[in-house]
Parts: structure tokens; C-alpha cells; sequence
């Protein structure tokens, strides 16, 4: 039965795959992957077909920060402060010195005007492998030479020798390095504190302490080092960095499971308390168990568990003793890329858009920023700004030097949407005007500065954000977008076409985007949902850009075909191949409602896909794609994405719906491949809605086997609770066809005609007991 | 909106802006007289800076935005950065502090010696009037050789920042000179 396996390694139908190159033989997208992706996708096939029965887990569950990790959660701790006559300087560093430049490192922990604020946070960020010392902003000649070596890889398309080779091993969770971009970064948090003493020449003490960890959720660590700082003042030793150092170490995260990128964007985009719960529970039972074995805790049924399951799954509960001080900390269980400290996107959305709102202000044209014209919404011009690497800088006079990073982190974070990397690895949350010839020297970035004297500076930057203000203005000295190939062919093919009216009024969709946005803001939706938003604006535009490509050079860098399918743009979607197996239903990538609007988004957004095509952003997701996001996925045929997306926003036959509804019923059958269908159907976007539309489907066998692949959902730990929000109407469909079937099988009541039933006296039988399934896990669980 | 309809309020009442840079070596009292300047009546008791100040100030029709950074050796080569667009330079001297003198005097001649404030007027301070063992504005300006100063406007104000005494005739030198260059 070839449709249950949907695990056949892609890279045969790559290699023999003929990509029109439609007369730029230049690009030759299947190259730039096929050496990652076999090894990758063959390690994660033979993992999950494991695991196959459904919602059946036998594995072990592991653990994000296991109690054996030789990495420590903080790796250093310091303390500077400024000499009235030398200026910064470092005092301590525990346990050891963290090398690179002392004086550079002291400067950035003591921001511009510290001395007109008692308090004030910053963060900043460290390029420190675990052995070279290299500092983030320092001139070293070490580190230019490794920058150029980056780049030089990446434009031979992704540098794929510098991967570590054996890092597929764990398929589908091995994010957290920044793959091929270098060791992981090392993120300081740092708080600095201006005391009046009258005792002391000048009249002031000013000390700064920081916390250097890997890990990106360093704000939980603010309560302690206020703590700790205050205790420093008094006692200004080595000892009290120990202290700290001893305590956070300490920190027990051994209990948080592990997740799969599938599970993780499901957990994210759901707001579900109790989602995943399940993991927690195992993770409980394998520590107990591992106890009992050790003899430490005599099993006994009868005492309750020392271990407390999660409130709410989407943060861990642990705590940190430090002086006979319990802290308790929350550590949220995903993490995506470029998500580092606690930003609100809502904050920084808002600071843009009122002023916009109240009085807008016309922005010189650049193609890659203003996209939807000179009154393009600022949040989209930063957006374009980021993605096409530019030069970005927020500003902050007179305001704490924390709200400038964290400005900046919510910058890396939207244009991010959790999927595109590289932006973080090239922020400076908080800098100052000592950094800024190297500064300069970084092609794109996103810095965070104090000091207005970089208002005044506009060859500094491309785009210059004001925080007090909320105006955001594009430089005088700004590149101009450089006319590449990839446009110019675009606008060929285009003269062939009637032109698209230019007069509608939003043809990128930016405006509608930026309303409902908006809309949601001021509904008070929550910074969650704001994030998932985003990352769907995200995961669109990169899907937008794959189809560009197909348009335009034959094929893309952006998507693995998959197997059975074509590259071909004539391709017809929605035919089957094999007309025996239903789910090598063809057609892949974003769904337009019809051609003209296709044409007419194209069109709006080709300047900046180009401007996105050449920047370390697009190549660091080609290499995602092939090392992660394309083994993560264990059903590469069909199309899943593009079929559900067809679903939604298409007008279709019987016949074209019946044939994805089949497709989807064989095509998902496991636990993974269930996940895998959920990422497409979040609930903040119907969830099962489009799916159940298939029991309402005029051809039997449709209904059946939807009824199936709802069954399997049903039962899957996540699925469940997708089933329970699926709306009543659909359930009763559900139940109509369940007991059409039954009928049918029964041989006294022959074949069932709908009419015959009535859904009013049948609402006891058989159907209710998976209704009381589902109900009863959940209950058992809540108990 | 607001900017351009105070830039025509400007144009009508004659109100100048004028961006001022504050140098000197470290606790020479530049701090002092921008809060002096700012807060004219009230007592000012400040710390090292890091970084900078910023304040605006408006003096006989001319609004002053005077930048202050930190004078510790190590962060005076920053100080380039702050030049470009200034059209006054306050540079302060502790007139006490005579073993420094000579350091004074090579990081005035750096800095007007720089293309971008080669138009920039120059006030320089002579502060700390108040300690003993001080030397007076003429002994000041002999250390500092401003008289081998070409094409300069330049000007002496003797001062005690910490009372007031002096500051406002200082700023009134830089307005009246102002107004004989094109407004910008």
C-alpha cells in the first residue's frame, strides 16, 4: 500500500528533476540543497516511523535541559563601573575572565547617561565561541577574517561546509544552533545602578552587574541580579558574584520535555492550558521511576507526586534559590529563533502606528521599503527594511537604554516571525557612539542607541526609528535598489500580459494586514496572538517569494519539490499522478484566488523579494528548509499546506474537494502527520472547520473517509483538543455519517439513506462513546 | 507640522537656533554650567558624566541646544562625532587645575583644527574663578594660544559655574556673534 507511506526520500525525484531554468542557467536551485537534505530527511523518516501508532508514545521523552548537560544555564557573571578619572572600567569577573576586550565589554555595560538615572537594564549580545574569545563589536582582526569567510560562503549559496555534520541526529528539534552561522550567541543582561554618596569624591558610586548566559529567555533573571547588585554594593567581593553564580547554576529545567518543531508550532499558535500536558505527566513519571530505581524514594503508590505538573504548559515553572531565597522563574516552553527577552511586538506596533494614524507622513519612494507607496505603514516600511537588510537604528533620547533593546529585539522578532533567521546575529540591542566604526563595518543592522547625535548622522543608517516620537524616517543617503535580472525578466513576462490595474488601492495586502492587526491590538487579543499573526505574515511572504521564483527563474530555492511532482509552473494542480494512489495530488506553494490577483501581489512585492534574495536572511532559510524544516515534515506528498489552503480560499467542484479530502485521509495517518496537518489548520484560523467540511460532501466515500481521518484526530493527544472545538454542526455531520456507515454494515437496515435518520433520536448511540473518549481523557487529565 | 510652524514663528519674531558643543577635560565644570544655564536660579550639584547631556536653552531670541560630553581621556575621541552642523563651540578650562593647562590647550587645537568646525565660534571658559591660586582670563588665553588663532571668532569669559557668575555673558557674546552669520 504505497499511500501510507508517504517517507520516500526525496532527493531521487531532485536529482532527476529538470528545472526549466527559462534562460538564466545562473541559478540552479536543486544544487543548494541536495547536498544537506538526504541525510537530514533520512535520519528523521526512520525516526518517526517508529513512532507510527497513533497517539501511542513509546519513547522516552526528552528533556530541553537535561540535569547531566555539561552547559550551564549562566556562564558568566560581571561587575564594572565607572572611574571618575578613567572612565569605565571592569571590576570582577567569575568564574573566570570572559576575555576579548575588557574595556569595550565595560563601556557597553555603563550606557550613554546612566548618570541622570538611578537604574536602567540593558542587553547586548557576545560572539564567543567556547574557546576563541571574540567579542561582539571589537575590530579584532580574528574576527573580520571569520565575517568575510561567512559571507564568501553564503554567496556560493549556503555555505554548507561549515555545518556540523552529524547535527541531524535529532531531526526535527536541532534549532537551537544557529546553523552555519557560528556558535550560538552569548546574551548578556545587565543592570546598572547610579548611587549618590556624598562620602565620595564627585558625589557618586555607578556599578553595573551582568548575567552572560546562551539561553534567550535572560529576562528571568532580572530579579536576581537586582539582588545580587544591591548586595555587591555592600560588599564589592568576588564572593557575592559566586553567590549568584552558584544559585542560578542551580536551577532545576531538567522536567521541561522536549518538543518537535511541528509540536512547538502547535503549542505556540493554541491557547490551549493543557495542551501537551501529557509530556509533562511522562516526564514526571520517568523521573519517579528513575527514583525508585536508584532507591532514593521507596515507591509508594499512596504518597502524591513531589513534581507539580505546569498551570499552563506554554511556560515552566522552576524556581532559583539565592540567599535562602526562593525566586521563582518562568521559562517559556517554545523558543524560536531570533525571539530573545520579554519584547511585546504590541509595544512597538503601537509606538508606530498612532502617530501614523493621527497625522501620516509621506516617506521618500524606495522600491524595497515603500511598498504600498509613500504612505506605506511604517511597521511595513521597517518590516521591508529588515528583510532587505538595511541599516536600522531606533532611538531613544532621554529613555532607558532597556526600551531601546527591547525596541530592537521586537525588530528582529516581527521580521523573524520565528522562521527567518540572521537578524539577531547582526543586533546591537543597546550601543553607543564608541562602537560606531565598527559598527559601520556590519553590512545591515539593527542597533539600539540613547544619544541623538545619530539623528544628525543620516550616512549612519537607512532607516532611523524615534522612539519618543514614533516617526520613522528613511535616510537621505539611503542605497537605491540596484535593478537585478530577476526583475527585469519579471517585468518581461509581465508586457506580455495585460497589465494588472494599477489603481487597486492595496495591492500588496499590507494595509488590510496592518488593520486587522490593529484591530486585534485594540481587541486586547494579547501579544500572543499578535506573534502568531506575524509569524503567518511570515510564512506567507516566504511562500510569496518561492512562487516568485517559480515564475520567474523556473524554480525555487525557497521549496523542496516533492516526489511526484513537478517543477513545471503549467503543472496542473490538483491532478493525481497515479490515479490509483489519491494522495500523489498534485500542486505545491501559496494559493491565490485567481490569476489576476497573483499577478497583481507579484507585481507589488517583486522589489523587495529581490532586495530579500541576496541577504544572509533568505540563505540562512535555504539552508533551514533542507537541514530542518523539510525533515521535520513527514508527509511530503501532498502538498498539505497548499491543499488546506485550497480548501479555504477556492470555490471548488465536488470532484477537486473530494479528491483533497481523500488525499488528506490516506496521506495522514500517524502522530507526526497529524501534528503536521494541525500546523496548517491552527485554531486561530478555524482549525478543523475547513477538514469537517468534508463530512457534508455529496460522494460517500469522501464522508467516509473523512469520518476516518477525524477519528484519528480525535484520538491523537492534540488532536483531541481541536476536536472539541469543532463547532456542533459539524459534529452532528459526523455522526450522521458514522451512522450512515453502521446502517450500511448492518444487514437488516440495508443501505442508509440520510433521510431514514434523524439526528434528533440517534443522539445516543455508538457516536457518543467517542465523544466520551475524548471527554474523559481530558477529564482524567484535568483530575 | 509643529517643527515648521515654530520655524515661521522664527522667521517672523527673529528667534535663532543655534546648535552649541561643550568640551573640556574631565571635571573642568561643563555639566555645572549646562545646568547652570538651564535651571539658572536653582543650586547644581552633578556627577561624572557618562556619555553626554543634552539641553536646549533660549537666550535673547536665540535657542541653544548645548550638547555636554563626558571630558575622561579615554572617551575624548568620541567627541568628532558631535561635530558636524555645530556653530558654537564652549570650551571649559578649570583655570585652577594649571598642571592640565597644557593638555587643555592640545585638545582645543584638535578639535578647532577639524574641517567640520572650522566655522564655528569659539567661547572658552575660563572657570573656577572662585579658587584660589586661579589665573585670570589673559593668562588663559596666553596658555591656551588663541592668539595664533586665523580667521576665528573668539572670545574669553571668565566664570564660576557654580554661582552663575559669568555664564549668561558668555552666552550673550555667542548670540550677538551669530547674528552676523547666515542663519542656518
Amino acid at each position: 500500500m504505497a499511500s501510507t507511506l508517504p517517507y520516500r526520500p526525496s532527493n531521487d525525484s531532485l536529482s532527476t528533476s529538470n528545472p526549466k531554468t527559462n534562460g538564466l542557467p545562473r541559478l540552479s536551485p536543486a544544487a543548494s540543497f541536495i547536498g544537506r537534505s538526504p541525510s537530514g530527511s533520512h535520519a528523521s523518516f526512520r525516526r518517526t516511523s517508529t513512532e507510527n501508532a497513533v497517539g501511542h508514545r513509546p519513547r522516552r521523552c526528552k528533556a530541553q535541559y537535561p540535569l547531566d548537560s555539561p552547559e550551564r544555564h549562566v556562564e558568566y557573571i560581571l561587575v564594572a563601573s565607572f572611574h571618575i578619572d578613567r572612565g569605565p572600567i571592569m571590576e570582577h569577573q567569575y568564574p573566570a575572565a570572559i576575555s576579548g576586550d575588557e574595556s569595550m565589554l565595560a563601556e557597553l555595560m555603563l550606557p550613554d547617561q546612566t548618570h541622570v538615572r538611578s537604574q536602567d537594564w540593558t542587553i547586548f549580545f557576545l560572539h564567543k565561541d567556547t574557546s576563541g574569545d571574540e567579542e561582539d563589536e571589537s575590530a579584532g582582526g580574528k574576527k573580520k577574517k571569520k565575517r568575510k569567510s561567512r559571507y564568501r560562503a553564503n554567496e556560493e549559496t549556503a555555505g554548507m561546509s561549515e555545518e556540523d555534520p552529524d547535527e541531524p541526529s535529532e531531526g526535527d528539534s536541532s534549532d537551537d544552533d544557529e546553523g552555519g552561522e557560528g556558535p550560538p550567541l552569548m546574551y548578556v543582561l545587565n543592570l546598572v545602578n547610579t548611587k549618590q554618596d556624598n562620602t565620595v569624591r564627585r558625589g557618586a558610586v555607578v556599578k553595573a552587574m551582568a548575567i552572560c548566559t546562551r539561553h534567550s529567555f535572560l529576562h528571568i533573571y532580572k530579579p536576581l541580579l537586582l539582588l545580587a547588585l544591591e548586595d555587591y554594593f555592600k560588599s564589592p567581593y568576588p564572593e557575592t558574584l559566586a553567590s549568584l553564580y552558584d544559585a542560578v547554576n542551580n536551577m532545576d529545567l531538567s522536567l521541561m520535555p522536549k518538543m518537535s518543531i511541528l509540536e512547538r508550532h502547535i503549542l505556540q499558535s493554541s491557547n490551549t492550558k493543557d495542551m501537551f500536558i501529557e509530556k509533562f505527566e511522562q516526564m514526571v513519571r520517568q523521573r519517579e521511576e528513575e527514583e525508585a530505581e536508584d532507591g532514593e524514594c521507596p515507591p509508594s503508590p499512596k504518597k502524591s507526586s513531589r513534581y507539580v505538573l505546569p498551570r499552563d504548559t506554554h511556560e515552566f515553572e522552576s524556581k532559583v534559590v539565592y540567599n535562602d531565597i526562593p525566586i521563582p522563574v518562568k521559562i517559556p516552553t517554545v523558543i524560536w529563533p531570533e525571539t530573545v527577552g520579554d519584547f511585546s511586538l504590541v509595544k512597538l506596533i503601537q509606538t508606530f502606528a498612532g502617530p501614523h494614524a493621527t497625522s501620516p507622513q509621506p516617506f521618500p519612494s524606495h522600491p524595497h521599503l515603500t511598498t504600498s507607496g509613500p504612505f506605506t505603514h511604517p511597521i511595513i516600511v521597517l518590516v521591508n527594511a529588515i528583510l532587505t537588510q538595511k541599516r536600522v537604528i531606533f532611538l531613544g533620547h532621554n529613555r532607558p537604554s532597556g526600551e531601546v533593546a527591547e525596541a530592537v529585539l521586537a525588530a528582529c522578532a516581527l521580521a523573524s516571525g520565528g522562521i527567518l533567521r540572521g537578524f539577531t546575529r547582526h543586533a546591537f540591542p543597546y550601543t553607543d557612539l564608541t562602537k560606531i566604526d565598527d559598527l559601520l563595518k556590519v553590512p545591515g543592522f539593527i542597533a539600539g542607541v540613547t544619544n541623538p547625535t545619530f539623528a544628525n548622522h543620516p550616512e549612519w543608517w537607512d532607516v532611523l526609528c524615534d522612539l519618543p516620537t514614533g516617526r520613522m524616517k528613511i535616510s537621505s543617503h539611503v542605497e537605491s535598489a540596484p535593478v537585478t535580472e530577476g526583475l527585469l525578466f519579471f517585468q518581461q513576462q509581465n508586457a506580455l500580459l495585460p497589465p494588472p490595474s494599477s489603481t487597486h488601492p492595496d495591492p500588496t495586502g499590507d494595509h488590510l494586514f496592518m488593520d486587522d492587526i490593529l484591530r486585534s491590538i485594540s481587541q486586547r487579543h494579547g501579544e500572543n496572538a499578535i506573534r502568531a499573526k506575524w509569524r503567518a505574515y511570515i510564512v506567507k511572504f516566504t511562500r510569496v517569494s518561492a512562487a516568485f521564483e517559480e515564475a520567474v527563474y523556473g524554480a525555487s530555492n525557497l521549496y523542496i519539490i516533492g516526489p511526484g511532482e513537478e517543477l513545471s509552473p503549467d503543472s496542473p494542480t490538483g491532478h493525481q499522478t497515479d490515479p490509483t494512489d489519491p494522495t500523489s495530488l498534485r500542486g505545491h506553494g501559496y494559493v491565490w484566488p485567481d490569476e489576476a490577483s497573483k499577478q497583481r501581489e507579484l507585481t507589488a512585492s517583486v522589489s523587495r523579494i529581490e532586495g530579500w534574495r541576496n541577504t544572509r536572511s533568505y540563505y540562512s532559510y535555504i539552508q533551514d528548509i533542507a537541514a530542518m524544516y523539510y525533515p521535520a515534515r513527514p508527509i511530503q506528498r501532498p502538498d498539505i499546506h497548499h491543499h488546506h489552503d485550497r480548501l479555504r480560499s477556492l470555490k471548488l467542484s465536488h470532484a477537486e474537494a473530494g479528491a483533497i479530502y481523500l488525499a488528506l485521509s490516506h496521506a495522514v495517518k500517524d502522530y507526526a502527520g497529524i501534528c503536521q496537518l494541525l500546523t496548517v489548520a491552527p485554531e486561530n484560523q478555524a482549525g478543523l472547520f475547513y477538514i469537517s467540511m468534508g463530512l457534508f460532501h455529496p460522494d460517500q466515500v469522501v464522508r467516509e473517509a473523512t469520518v476516518d481521518l477525524l477519528d484519528r484526530i480525535a484520538v491523537h493527544p492534540v488532536g483531541r483538543h481541536f476536536w472539541t472545538h469543532l463547532s456542533r454542526f459539524a459534529k452532528l455531520g459526523y455522526f450522521r455519517v458514522k451512522r450512515e456507515r453502521d446502517a450500511a454494515q448492518s444487514p437488516i437496515s440495508g443501505a442508509g439513506s440520510p433521510t431514514a435518520t434523524n439526528p434528533g433520536t440517534s443522539f445516543g448511540g455508538e457516536p457518543q462513546s467517542l465523544v466520551g473518549v475524548a471527554l474523559g481523557d481530558s477529564f482524567k487529565r484535568k483530575s | 507640522m509643529g517643527g515648521s510652524v515654530s520655524k515661521m514663528m522664527g522667521k517672523i519674531f527673529g528667534t535663532k537656533e543655534m546648535r552649541i558643543l561643550m568640551l573640556g577635560l574631565d571635571a573642568a565644570g561643563k555639566t555645572t554650567i549646562l545646568y547652570k544655564l538651564k535651571l539658572s536660579n536653582q543650586d547644581v550639584t552633578t556627577i561624572p558624566t557618562v556619555g553626554f547631556n543634552v539641553e536646549s536653552v533660549t537666550y535673547k531670541n536665540v535657542k541653544f541646544n548645548v550638547w555636554d560630553v563626558g571630558g575622561q581621556d579615554k572617551i575624548r575621541p568620541l567627541w568628532r562625532h558631535y561635530y558636524s552642523g555645530t556653530q558654537g563651540l564652549i570650551f571649559v578650562v578649570d583655570s585652577s587645575d594649571t598642571a592640565r593647562l597644557e593638555e587643555a590647550r592640545s585638545e582645543l587645537h584638535k578639535i578647532i583644527n577639524d574641517r567640520e568646525m572650522k566655522d564655528a565660534l569659539l567661547l572658552v571658559f575660563a572657570n573656577k574663578q572662585d579658587i584660589p591660586g586661579h589665573l585670570s582670563p589673559e593668562e588663559i588665553t596666553q596658555q591656551l594660544q588663541l592668539t595664533k588663532l586665523k580667521d576665528k571668532l573668539w572670545y574669553v569669559a571668565p566664570s564660576v559655574a557654580t554661582d552663575g557668575t559669568g555664564i549668561f555673558e558668555g552666552l550673550a557674546w555667542l548670540s550677538n556673534n551669530v547674528k552676523t552669520q547666515p542663519a542656518k
